[in-house]
């Protein structure tokens, strides 16, 4: 048996975070969620896909043999967005029961110059549309054949958009949109975990053994990183899921567009929690019982929701006033910043600009989060005050 | 040698320790005595570094405790501290790893030592589904399971059954045996006496005593003496010289003698008052001793 070694702060701070993915992945209510939120992705998914099929579809049965004619319903069926599929049929009387049997649903009856239509009830709108259509461009290059003019000069009509990039744009902005609000509810999530297992510690007392063998700062770091991995493993696998699902289903037009909004939103993901988890495990170190954690985490939740809100304000107007001074505050820039990126051009300097702030953010919580948690974990019994906490790891 | 030296604490205007100062050798037991409140919890927390001393500090070895040497110090806090969600055997072993054995290490360590608590069959479940004196095995045995060079338990004994008592009790013997000073405090003043090599009496935050039972025993003997004259005429005592009766019931008569008083006057004074059957100084037991050290301001108190 080796003898106990001293150990050094990675060690520690990965021991702790070993702990606290062991006993998130073993939760009946992470399991659950996770679930949960692969099966709300993939069951959106499908439901983009079968709105998306709207296409209408027509068999049309064909009986009588008129050169062109089916080319010409197939063209009509192509202008008028119908999926015309065209069944030759021997005669009337295989027709009507093709019809019956609904095999087709309607059927052409060519016979010399005259044509009739049969279906079940009634043509719908575009049956009829698609049938006419054709049979009057065929009988009118027939008409002008016989009229001896055999080429006609049909001028094209070239087609000019003023906004070409609006349907990618829009798509890119749903994608940031979606992430936003992932975002939103994976901090949410995870800053509660932080929260409820902060307060764990502290109501079962664990704490102190803990701090017999660690630094307050060294376990804070060792939560924080443990359901850090966990929290990006699970932002990862959804995007993963709906960026490969988006794209395995032909939603999006253009992938390379909707990977980069994923991979900014993982990134701003990465920034967000350190800073959310951060003020969430400070808060709740504050109190002693699990039903005091709604009052100390409310400020930073509210917080939160007007982060998302202003992110969703963000997606109709990226350019405005509001949406590019909130991408830069810290805190709110995480879930701005990547509907504006996704909704408009942002200058390289203001992403920078934000990314550093929050970093700098994230630092200052840290060294003054890192001492009031300090001071706060073994005082029990009630709600401390920050100043107390911040006296008491001074004393 | 592990020395708690002049240890002084207050909690805003509330003075808790008033220059604590003991000291434990290898391989003995300490029982720490003293009423609610006397500062016995928060001098062990000074040990743990849960509480910086306003003044003193504690040393092993000669070398004040940082958290390197308090990484090789067992501990039982006086409220429990363990996850209720999580499995005895990974909690055990996961205390183990926080105090430096690698992963094979600590899962042997903590094999044995649930065996050894007669936790075997419970290895597996949450410690929140254990009994109340099942989950302070579990708090013991991860207070051991790091075979730590040092142990400051606190009131380890409280809540526990006769046979956990017994159980623990050997364990701790068991440690003792192996060198490790062991620091336990406690109310069950029988068992202190039973187990510990040496007794510390704390009162108002100072040490009103400190030594082994028989030291504290030798201080307070010569000064109570038992007479027991079952046909004894009332207040047959008083009048002595030198003498104070403390307690008299139906012929059985304990006296406290001033320095000086002649113990052969007094059982002169019994024989003439009837047949004396039994005549002896009284051994006092810690709890007596304890009554005495705590009740009464010292000397040293008193000029203090």
């Amino acid at each position: 048996m080796s003898e106990p070694r001293t150990l050094g702060t990675a060690a520690l701070v990965r021991l702790v975070a070993k702990r606290e993915i062991l006993a998130r992945i073993r939760d009946k209510n992470f399991i659950i969620s996770s679930i949960v939120i692969i099966v709300l992705l993939v069951g959106s998914l499908a439901l983009q896909v079968a709105l998306d099929s709207g296409t209408e579809e027509s068999r049309i049965g064909l009986v009588g043999d008129t050169p062109g004619l089916e080319q010409a319903l197939q063209a009509q069926g192509d202008a008028l967005d119908v999926d015309v599929t065209v069944v030759g049929l021997p005669d009337e009387g295989a027709a009507r029961t093709a019809i019956e049997d609904e095999d087709v649903d309607s059927a052409l009856v060519v016979d010399g110059g005259s044509y009739e239509l049969l279906v079940q009830e009634s043509a719908s709108g575009s049956l009829e549309a698609v049938v006419q259509g054709a049979v009057s461009q065929l009988s009118v290059a027939e008409q002008l054949a016989e009229a001896g003019i055999s080429e006609l000069d049909v001028p094209s009509v070239p087609v000019t958009a003023l906004d070409p990039d609006a349907d990618q744009n829009s798509q890119r902005v749903v994608a940031a949109v979606i992430g936003a609000g992932l975002l939103y509810g994976l901090l949410i999530l995870f800053g509660q975990f932080i929260a409820q297992g902060v307060v764990e510690e502290k109501s079962s007392r664990v704490v102190e053994l803990l701090l017999a063998t660690m630094k307050p700062w060294q376990l804070l770091t060792g939560k924080i990183l443990g359901l850090g991995v966990l929290g990006l493993a699970q932002i990862v696998v959804i995007a993963v899921v709906g960026v490969a699902g988006a794209i395995a289903f032909d939603i999006v037009d253009i992938p390379g567009d909707l990977i980069g909004t994923a991979v900014s939103v993982v990134l701003w993901f990465v920034l967000a929690y350190a800073f959310y988890a951060a003020i969430f495990a400070v808060a709740a170190s504050l109190v002693s019982r699990q039903e005091d954690l709604g009052t100390v985490l409310m400020p930073t939740t509210l917080v939160l929701v007007a982060a998302f809100v202003v992110g969703i304000q963000a997606s109709s107007d990226p350019g405005g006033t509001l949406a590019r001074v909130t991408s830069l505050v810290p805190g709110l820039s995480p879930l701005v910043m990547p509907v504006r990126q996704a909704a408009g051009e942002v200058p390289v300097w203001e992403v920078a600009l934000a990314v550093v702030l929050m970093l700098a953010a994230i630092g200052l919580i840290v060294r003054l989060g890192g001492r009031i948690y300090a001071g706060a974990l073994l005082r029990t019994g009630g709600k401390l005050k920050m100043r107390e906490a911040l006296a008491a790891e001074r004393a | 040698m592990l020395e708690f030296d002049g240890l002084h604490k207050s909690f805003g205007d509330n003075g808790v320790l008033d220059g604590v100062t003991f000291s434990v050798t290898p391989g003995s037991m300490f029982g720490f005595c003293g009423s609610n409140g006397a500062g016995k919890t928060t001098s062990m927390r000074i040990a743990m570094g849960l509480v910086r001393p306003d003044a003193g500090e504690v040393r092993w070895h000669g070398r004040p405790l940082d958290q390197d040497v308090r990484r090789r110090i067992g501990y039982m806090p006086e409220e429990r501290g363990l996850y209720p969600k999580m499995k005895v055997g990974e909690q055990v072993s996961y205390f183990a790893r926080l105090h430096g054995l690698d992963g094979a290490a600590a899962t042997k360590a903590s094999d044995e030592w649930i065996e050894r608590l007669g936790l075997g069959a419970r290895r597996g479940d949450a410690v929140e589904k254990l009994s109340l004196g099942n989950q302070q095995r579990v708090q013991l045995a991860a207070a051991l399971v790091s075979r730590p060079e040092v142990l400051i338990l606190d009131e380890p004994f409280s809540g526990l059954d006769p046979i956990g008592v017994d159980s623990l009790a050997e364990a701790l013997l068991g440690q003792a045996r192996d060198g490790v000073p062991v620091v336990f405090s406690s109310h069950q003043l029988d068992l202190v006496e039973r187990l510990c090599d040496s007794v510390g009496i704390l009162a108002r935050g100072r040490m009103v005593a400190t030594g082994t039972v028989d030291e504290l025993r030798r201080r307070e003997t010569g000064r109570l003496l038992r007479v027991v004259v079952p046909d004894s005429a009332p207040e047959w005592a008083t009048g002595l010289t030198g003498v104070r009766v403390v307690s008299e019931r139906a012929g059985d008569t304990v006296l406290e003698l001033a320095d000086g008083a002649d113990d052969q006057a007094v059982l002169a004074a019994a024989l003439r008052t009837g047949r004396v059957t039994h005549f002896a100084w009284q051994q006092p037991s810690l709890t007596e001793l304890f009554r005495e050290a705590v009740a009464v301001p010292t000397a040293e108190e008193m000029a203090a």
